[in-house]
Formats: C-alpha cells, structure tokens, sequence
C-alpha cells in the first residue's frame, strides 16, 4: 500500500500516531515485524553460503586459466554485482514486497547517484587527461 | 599538551584580527559573567543546551546562523573597503590577512550562515507542519546542532590562535597542500568543515525520516505543505553528497598529514580531481541552500495572496526535478578546465535545463498573486523583492552555464555578482522573510512592522547598489579575489560598490533596530491568537509558541493545506471542532549527549 492510498478514516480509532504507523505497511530499516527466529538463522546462513561461494569463486578464477584470459575481468565484475545482489537480499533485506517502498526507493537514488558521479568523474576526468598537454612539452614552454 | 602550539600563533603583530578577537572575547566573557551573575546556567542548561526538542534546536540553528552571517558580513565590508581604497595604493589589509577574508568570508556565509539558518527552518518546521512532536531521532538531532556549533567555533577561534586558510572557501590543491600552504589554516578549514559536515549529514538523515516516516493521520505525500517537500529534496542532497565533500576533504587532509599523492602535482597525483570532486558536492550544495528557500516562499505567497498555491503538483514536481538534475551539472564550475567539447556542451546543457524547474515555480508564485488579495506585509516585500532579484540572478546563470560566454567571464566579478545574485536574492531574502513570517510562532509576539519594511528596501536597494557595477566590473575584465587595483577605469564602480556596501550596514541596523524595539514592545505585538498572518498549514494551528509536545491530540488531515481547511470547515458549519479526547504523550528526555560529543576534552582528545 503506497502512502498516497492511505485512507485516514479506516484508523479513526487508532489515537496513538506509533500505533498507526505500523498500520501503514511501510517499516523503517529496522522496525520491520518480528520474524521467527529459526526463518532469520536460516535466511543469514545461505547469504552466508553464497557470497563466501561468490568470494571463493572471483579468487579461483582470477588465478586460473579455466575460462578465456581476457574475460576474467567481465567475470569478476559479474560476481561482485551478483555479490552486492547477496548483500542486499540477505542481509539487508531489500525486498520487492510492498511493505519495502521506501527501502528500495532509497537503494535506487543511492545508486543513481554513485552511478552519476562515478561515470561524470570518469568521463570528466579522462577528457582534461587526453587534453592535458604531456609534462615534458609544458616543462619546455617554461623555458 | 599544547604540541607544536606557542604564542607565536597569536597575532601580536596585527592590529586588526587583535583588536577584532580582543574585543571579541570581552563580549564572550561578558556575557558569561552575565549568565552566571544572573544565575540562568540552570535554565540554559535545562532548556536549551541538552534540549532535544525540535523547535528549541531549530532555534538555536538560527541563532548561530544569524550570528555567523554578521560575522562573514564584516568580512564582507573589509573586502570591499580594502579594494575601494586599494586602487593603485596598498591599501589597509596586506594580501596574506586579505586572502583570509575571503576564504573566511565565503567558508562562513555558505557553511556556518546559511546552512544553519536553512537547517533551523528545517528543524523548527518540518515536525509542525507535519503534525507530530517531534523528529524522528531527537537526541541525535542535538548531536547536529553541537558538532555544526563546535565547527563554527573552530572557525572563529582561528582569528585569534593561528591564522585561517588563504586559499578561497574551496581549498583548490595544489595551493592547499603543504608544499604551497604549510600554515595551520588549510587546517582549521579541514577540521571545521569535516565536523559541521558530519552534524550536517546527521540533521539530513533525520529529516528525511521524519518526512518519510513520521506524518500524521491523512497526511499523504500530495497533502504535505512544499516546504516538507522541499526539505525532503534538500535533506536527499544532504544526504547523498556531504559523503562526497568529507570523503574528498579526507583525501585532502591524508596528502597533508601522511605524504599522500591524491592531489598533489607529484607522483601520479591529480589536482584536477579535487576540483571535479568537491564542485560533485559543491552544485547540489547551492540546491540544498535553496531549495528550502523556495519551499519558505511557497508558503510565505500563498499566506499573503489570501489564495491556494497556483500548481501544487507542478511545484513538487519541480522540486524533485531541481533535487535529481542538480546532480549532473556540477561542471559548469570548471568549464575552463580544459574537458573537451563533448563534455562541456552536455555540462551547458545540462545546467540551462535546471533553469527550467526554476522558472515553472517563479511562475506558480506569480500566479499564486495573480487575482489574489495581496497584502504587502513585510514577508511578502522580501518574497516579491526575491522575484525580482532571482530572475536576474537566474538570467546571469543562463548565460555563465553556455561555455564559450563562460570563458570570458570565468573566475570574473561578473560570477561573484552572479552567484550573490541567486544566493543573497535566494536564499538571504528567503531567511529573512521566513524569520519575519515565523517570528511570533517561535517566540510569541510579531516584530516590528516599520522597522521590518526599513530594513527590507534598505537590503534591496543596497543589494543592487553593492552587487550591479560588480557585473559592469566583470564585463570590463576585473577578476575577482584582488587584493589591490592598479586601472583606474574600475575605480568608480569600486566607490559604487562600496557605497551599497554602506546601505547594507543601514539595513543590519535597522534588522537590529528592529528586533530590540520588537522586544520591548512585546505586551504590544503580543501574538494571542497562535495564526498572526491567517495561515494554511498546521504550524498555525498550535498556541504561539508552540508547547513542547507541540499538539494536544494528533491532528487528523483531510486534504491539501491542513489548517486552511480546518478553518473552513469551522465557518461552513459555524463551529469548532468537538472538545478531543485527551491522552497522556509521551516526550523524549532531554540529553547532554549532544553538548558533550561536539566540546568535552575526552571526545576531542580521542578526535
């Protein structure tokens, strides 16, 4: 349920405002219902199995010749991002549930801004280094 | 103790920083002796040193703000004085005292000014206008305000023990590095700015919580005041750039302490990627100025035009926009650098689109006045004066974001009147209106109308006065940050400036003038009703000012502009709503948590 749908008058009775947040959907980090314990032991211990099975792997076949040289880079990438996937599922719990609105909203503008100042800083940066005039020429100008 | 520290740190030599921080600390010692002769200590302590009541820190916020926005202005008149005097002459502030006056004055206005006062609005209203009690972590929320506090003060302690950095408010490597700047004033910088940006990053979080989190019954995201919206945008920024500039600034400070090479002209390191990183943080940061600044006239318009705000929808989708293509302008500070076509065209671009979220509220506020029933009070002088100033300011911006125009006015006056143009007419007059506007709701009695009004065209025009031929010097080819002038052809826009200058002291005096005859007329201008200006959010729905807990019972909110409606319904049905059913509320403790993680020894020796 999105907050705009929320209809104030199915919690008329309800005067205590912590009460009536729990009724909305939408948890905080860390406020989220109880879960039984045995589901949380069990949901930590496979994130667990999976990024040192993840870990292990990116360090097997950085050193090793089972797959084509030059790919290794594009391998490695691909399992630190299926390695953040772990993170935030497991023990971050970002879920596609509705009670997860604000959890996800935040990862995506969290994302969306190290995308934007990592790629403009690349981009930026490598721009003023084609252009930049090689050392040695500048030292000869000052002459 | 005292390390490498001796007396040589104070400036025995100089008369104007010791006479300055002489008379400095008489007043500081002044006014302890006063509290403690009067006994307050216990009040202080009690009910604003370790309060974490929003509304008590909100105000504390802008105390300092205010404080610290008089102490960048005499900066300010320094500057311009030294350089009216200093036209083929040396003027009275040798460069090395001059270089710091800058910096001081850019450090402060932007960092220990105006992002307090924003912060303090932020603070003191959110929680009202959302109506709840309080924000969502309120003991952190104190935290803040003292480390933000403890920044400031490291600052201003810098006048007296050592000196302060000369480098301009963003310390560029490599003249800040310590080959070219082995002072202690790159230091102080560092420091203060490291902390106030830890108690900064610490009020976004809590603001974005408590807007996303805390809202009252029926207050949907599309029924919150703008200015909620706008602190939302603005916390966001916070948020996702201040780790930007404390990241960069710890790179700066590991190439000081420890040899690093991140910035340095030698051994792989690159100069240019600081001034790419910190303008990363430093564009959104203007956004996190102004965009509460916008949401403090969107309230201020529709007050006094007696109207609902022409385009709620467009206004909150404005502010989103501003909030994300903010992000993505940050070069249009370096054009100049040296990236390619490619990279400035997108930069231009990209920095002309974000006028247009500018534009589409600059026309909802026009048109919120439009057929309304306009009282000129003094909050509106300031709005309207705000209109005016920004579009001018905005029209200076368009043209500076088109590279090949930036080329010939980079670094010029023209970019200094500029930016005084969007942040003076922006985010000054927005501070002053919201504090004229909000006054007796903090403190229980209206200030004084005619001093208010003197005071505005005493701004406005000493403004224009100041900041004007400071364009006309910019287009004649003046660069900014000179310590003396040897072409006399600048000389008669120098005297013009500083004769703004001159009415902008008029207009300190008659803010001042204003709040002491305010104060002593207080019985007189006595706020009884809690809504002084027929208000339309929730904040006027409180006594003013408002108790602790803020409200009795949770407001229940039906619809757009929660008090107005209320207001309404009472006169459609001719009567008040029913007595409510009282419950006991529960308030967070006050906590000396804050006070102590900003100033006691233990947390500073271990800092």
């Amino acid at each position: 349920m999105s907050n705009t749908d929320y209809d104030p008058r199915a919690h008329r009775g309800a005067l205590n405002p912590t009460e009536d947040l729990n009724h909305r959907g939408d948890h905080a980090p860390g406020d989220e219902p109880a879960e039984d314990s045995g589901h949380w032991v069990r949901n930590a211990n496979l994130g667990l199995g999976f990024s040192i099975i993840l870990t292990v792997a990116a360090f097997y076949l950085a050193g090793s010749h089972l797959i084509y040289a030059p790919a290794i880079p594009v391998a490695l990438i691909v399992l630190a991002i299926a390695q953040m996937g772990v993170h935030l599922v497991f023990f971050l719990h970002v879920t596609t549930g509705p009670d997860n609105t604000n959890n996800v909203l935040a990862l995506a503008f969290g994302v969306l801004v190290v995308f934007l100042i990592v790629a403009g800083s690349i981009w930026i940066m490598d721009h003023l280094s084609h252009n930049m005039m090689p050392m040695d020429q500048m030292m000869q100008m000052q002459q | 103790m005292f390390g490498k520290l001796d007396l040589s740190a104070i400036p025995l030599s100089q008369p104007i920083p010791l006479i300055t921080s002489a008379v400095v600390i008489l007043l500081a010692l002044g006014v302890l002796v006063l509290i403690t002769v009067k006994g307050w200590w216990p009040y202080l302590w009690r009910d604003w040193i370790t309060s974490v009541d929003h509304k008590r820190i909100g105000v504390m916020y802008c105390l300092l703000g205010v404080l610290m926005l008089i102490r960048g202005f005499a900066d300010a008149i320094m500057m311009r004085t030294q350089q009216a005097v200093a036209i083929n002459a040396p003027g009275y502030l040798p460069p090395e005292h001059y270089n710091q006056i800058f910096t001081a004055h850019g450090t402060i206005m932007i960092l220990f000014g105006a992002m307090p006062l924003v912060l303090g609005f932020m603070n003191f209203l959110v929680p009202l206008q959302l109506g709840v009690r309080d924000v969502a972590f309120p003991t952190f929320n104190s935290v803040g305000f003292w480390l933000t506090a403890s920044g400031a003060l490291l600052v201003n302690v810098s006048l007296f023990i050592g000196e302060f950095a000369r480098t301009g408010w963003l310390p560029y490597p490599p003249l800040s590095e310590t080959a070219y700047t082995p002072g202690v004033g790159v230091d102080y910088y560092l420091w203060a700015v490291q902390i106030s940006g830890v108690g900064t990053l610490i009020t976004g979080i809590n603001i974005v919580t408590t807007v996303l989190k805390m809202r009252c019954r029926g207050m949907g995201y599309l029924r919150m005041p703008v200015f909620c919206w706008t602190a939302l945008a603005s916390s966001l920024l916070i948020v996702a750039v201040f780790p930007v500039l404390t990241a960069t600034l710890a790179m700066l400070t590991l190439d000081r302490y420890l040899g690093f090479h991140y910035f340095t002209n030698t051994a792989g390191g690159n100069p240019m990627m600081f001034v790419n990183l910190v303008w990363a943080w430093g564009h959104p940061e203007v956004y996190i100025l102004v965009l509460p600044a916008f949401g403090i006239f969107s309230e201020i318009f529709p007050t006094f035009s007696g109207k609902p705000l022409f385009g709620y929808r467009s206004m909150v989708a404005a502010t989103l926009f501003i909030c994300v293509v903010s992000l993505m302008v940050w070069l249009h500070h370096f054009f100049t650098m040296g990236a390619g076509a490619a990279v400035n065209t997108f930069f231009g671009i990209s920095s002309s689109i974000i006028a247009v979220g500018t534009g589409v509220k600059i026309y909802n506020w026009i048109f919120t006045m439009y057929g309304g029933r306009v009282r000129f009070e003094t909050p509106m002088l300031w709005s309207m004066g705000f209109i005016f100033t920004f579009i001018i300011g905005g029209l200076t911006g368009v043209l500076l974001a088109v590279p090949p125009a930036d080329f010939l006015t980079h670094n010029s006056m023209f970019l200094v009147a500029h930016f005084h143009n969007v942040i003076v007419g922006g985010v000054v007059f927005a501070i002053f209106a919201g504090l004229e506007f909000w006054f007796p709701k903090v403190f229980g009695f209206r200030l004084h109308e005619g001093w208010g009004k003197t005071a505005f065209w005493l701004a406005f025009i000493g403004f224009w006065v100041t900041f004007a031929p400071l364009y006309i010097l910019g287009l004649q080819g003046m660069t900014r940050r000179l310590q003396h002038i040897n072409f006399d052809v600048w000389a008669p826009w120098l005297y013009v400036s500083v004769a703004g200058v001159g009415i902008l002291v008029l207009g300190v005096i008659a803010q001042v003038t204003q709040l002491v005859v305010s104060i002593r007329n207080r019985e007189k201008l006595r706020d009884v009703t809690g809504d002084p200006w027929d208000g339309r959010s929730l904040e006027w729905a409180t006594p003013s000012p408002p108790p602790f807990f803020n409200f009795a019972v949770m407001p229940n909110v039906e619809g757009e502009e929660a008090y107005w409606g209320i207001k309404l319904r009472a006169v459609e049905t001719q009567q008040l709503s029913p007595e409510p059913a009282y419950e006991p509320i529960e308030m967070p403790l006050n906590s000396p948590v804050g006070i102590y993680t900003a100033f006691s020894p233990r947390s500073s020796v271990s800092r």
